[in-house]
């Protein structure tokens, strides 16, 4: 169990400044990254009216993320959303199902990741609600419902980042460490695949889901 | 005492602390599921059999938490961690309070949604696979804060603290657990009240049964909110660099941060568990209005989170500045 939260770093020295890169982090959401490319560019080739088995697939999934994203926002902003939600989604299931492959982590484990997505959300968030409400209704909403609320107010928002990522990460943290002890405890014999398909594949779905619903919330709210 | 025998003494006690706090949620849970098969046989005896199986489905994942806080116990008593100092000591109790608090809420929320669901079922026995899946889902979603509180009873259990200054670190380590147990009670319980309402749901108005899922998911999310700036007060605990000190009021700031966080986020979490609730019930007798509903849910959500806030500032003003 020695090897728990062991990670591969690569620190370069730039001008005085330290970069650390986890190297596992990102081979494995390249992984990810090549995984989907490949899917996407099988489905939509050789598109037809009958379609091929790949690209029924293809199609369910986007248009039920994109009628999701319908749900919160008006037609006309989930065209433009769409796309974002549907690579958002894609991408944390395939890394929260990553660790079912022996020797392939998830990259969601490590905290830089769900943190990552989570600063993109909430700047692209707030990016659309500067530009569709102007910065003086956008700056006056942090001085509801008093003045002296503008502090906790904007702790508030910032802690959605916080909130949004940290969930991600220790769920997936939690359910790689739960495998891993009980694997240890009980010798890896017959729990281990019970675990890792409720862990990997039951619970890594639904908190891909949820992140990806939450970030659409934060930009709806921002618009409406 | 030498810090050996201190340590073995600190690993006994946790270990009962961790399974004894531990069972008591879950015992509240799988009791209420099993309280509400009861009548739901009643009403049509002849779904007893699906009734039954659904009911000890539900009791096994809200026993879950209680696993969780089993094996804790079991790798305090007979697991060789390294023991470097009497931070070990410190670090064993402050592992053992996170889990033990932390099943409490899990434990008792996650029976909520199979009690409805077995009420579900005899209503609807049409719906009977949605409103299982359901259940699943709810109640596994549930269970996160209880995994945050493993997570920090892991990370305290096999930290290595032989290089760090006793003082006031041991505080900090009890606190990140307390913080991290304490706070994820609420957001459990609040949890299983939202998916509780969604089970409902499904079973009086089938036809919204995406919408409520949709609704339940974001709901218990923003419960769950309060749990994870209890857990992200604990990672501040455990991973900054705390200036060597003796004196007992740096110490007692680092504790009572973990005190403030855990107990502060225990409201909050049950609070807007209520909030949520509401919103899914009453999403399911008109599913016209979920536009209207969701946005007022989100609103009173993010006040019922303000005292939460509160703690957390107060916390980290704690940490940071006193």
């Amino acid at each position: 169990m020695g090897n728990l939260g062991e990670v591969h770093q690569l620190i370069l020295s730039l001008a005085g400044w330290k970069m650390v890169f986890n190297l596992d982090s990102i081979v494995m959401s390249w992984i990810v990254i090549a995984v989907l490319l490949t899917f996407g560019t099988l489905a939509v080739r050789k598109r037809d009216v009958i379609p091929h088995r790949l690209q029924v697939v293809g199609e369910l999934i986007v248009g039920s993320l994109y009628q999701l994203t319908e749900d919160a926002m008006d037609k006309e902003k989930a065209e433009k959303y769409g796309p974002l939600v549907v690579a958002l989604f894609l991408f944390l299931t395939l890394s929260n199902w990553l660790g079912i492959i022996p020797h392939l982590d998830e990259p969601t484990k490590d905290l830089n990741t769900p943190l990552a997505l989570g600063i993109m959300g909430f700047v692209i968030a707030h990016f659309v609600g500067i530009r569709s409400k102007g910065w003086k209704a956008y700056l006056g909403e942090y001085f509801q419902p008093f003045i002296i609320m503008m502090p906790l107010n904007i702790i508030g928002e910032l802690a959605k980042i916080v909130s949004i990522s940290f969930r991600l990460f220790g769920n997936i943290m939690g359910g790689a460490i739960i495998i891993l002890v009980v694997s240890h405890l009980t010798f890896s014999v017959v729990l281990p695949p019970f675990l890792n398909a409720f862990f990997g594949l039951f619970v890594g779905t639904i908190q891909a889901f949820v992140f990806t619903m939450l970030t659409i919330v934060y930009i709806s709210v921002q618009t409406n | 005492m030498d810090s050996a025998s201190l340590t073995s003494l600190a690993a006994n006690f946790g270990a009962g602390i961790a399974i004894g706090l531990g069972a008591i949620g879950a015992a509240i849970g799988e009791g209420h599921t099993a309280a509400q098969a009861s009548p739901a046989i009643s009403r049509n005896p002849q779904m007893a059999g699906e009734v039954f199986k659904t009911m000890l489905v539900g009791q096994a994942i809200a026993e879950s938490a209680s696993i969780f806080a089993l094996v804790v116990a079991l790798v305090l008593l007979f697991t060789n961690l390294p023991v470097s100092s009497y931070l070990t000591a410190c670090a064993f109790l402050g592992a053992s309070l996170s889990m033990g608090f932390g099943a409490i809420g899990s434990g008792v929320g996650s029976g909520f949604p199979a009690g409805a669901t077995c009420h579900g079922l005899v209503r609807q026995p049409a719906m009977a696979n949605k409103l299982t899946t359901n259940m699943l889902i709810g109640s596994a979603v549930c269970q996160t804060p209880s995994i945050f509180s493993l997570v920090i009873a892991f990370i305290l259990m096999f930290g290595d603290y032989s290089a760090a200054a006793p003082a006031p670190l041991w505080a900090a380590l009890i606190g990140a657990g307390v913080s991290t147990g304490l706070s994820a009670i609420g957001a459990g319980l609040g949890g299983g009240l939202v998916a509780q309402s969604c089970c409902e749901g499904i079973a009086r108005q089938p036809r919204a049964a995406g919408a409520l899922t949709n609704s339940m998911l974001l709901g218990q999310a923003i419960t769950q909110t309060t749990a994870i700036y209890g857990l992200l007060i604990g990672f501040i605990l455990l991973f900054k660099h705390h200036p060597e000190t003796n004196s007992i009021a740096a110490a007692m700031a680092l504790l009572s941060a973990g005190i403030c966080m855990g107990i502060g986020g225990i409201g909050p979490g049950i609070g807007e568990g209520f909030t949520a609730q509401g919103a899914v019930k009453w999403i399911a007798r008109n599913s016209e209005g979920i536009g209207e509903i969701t946005r007022s849910m989100l609103v009173g959500m993010a006040v019922a989170e303000s005292t939460g806030i509160y703690s957390m500032v107060i916390a980290l003003v704690l940490i940071f500045v006193v």
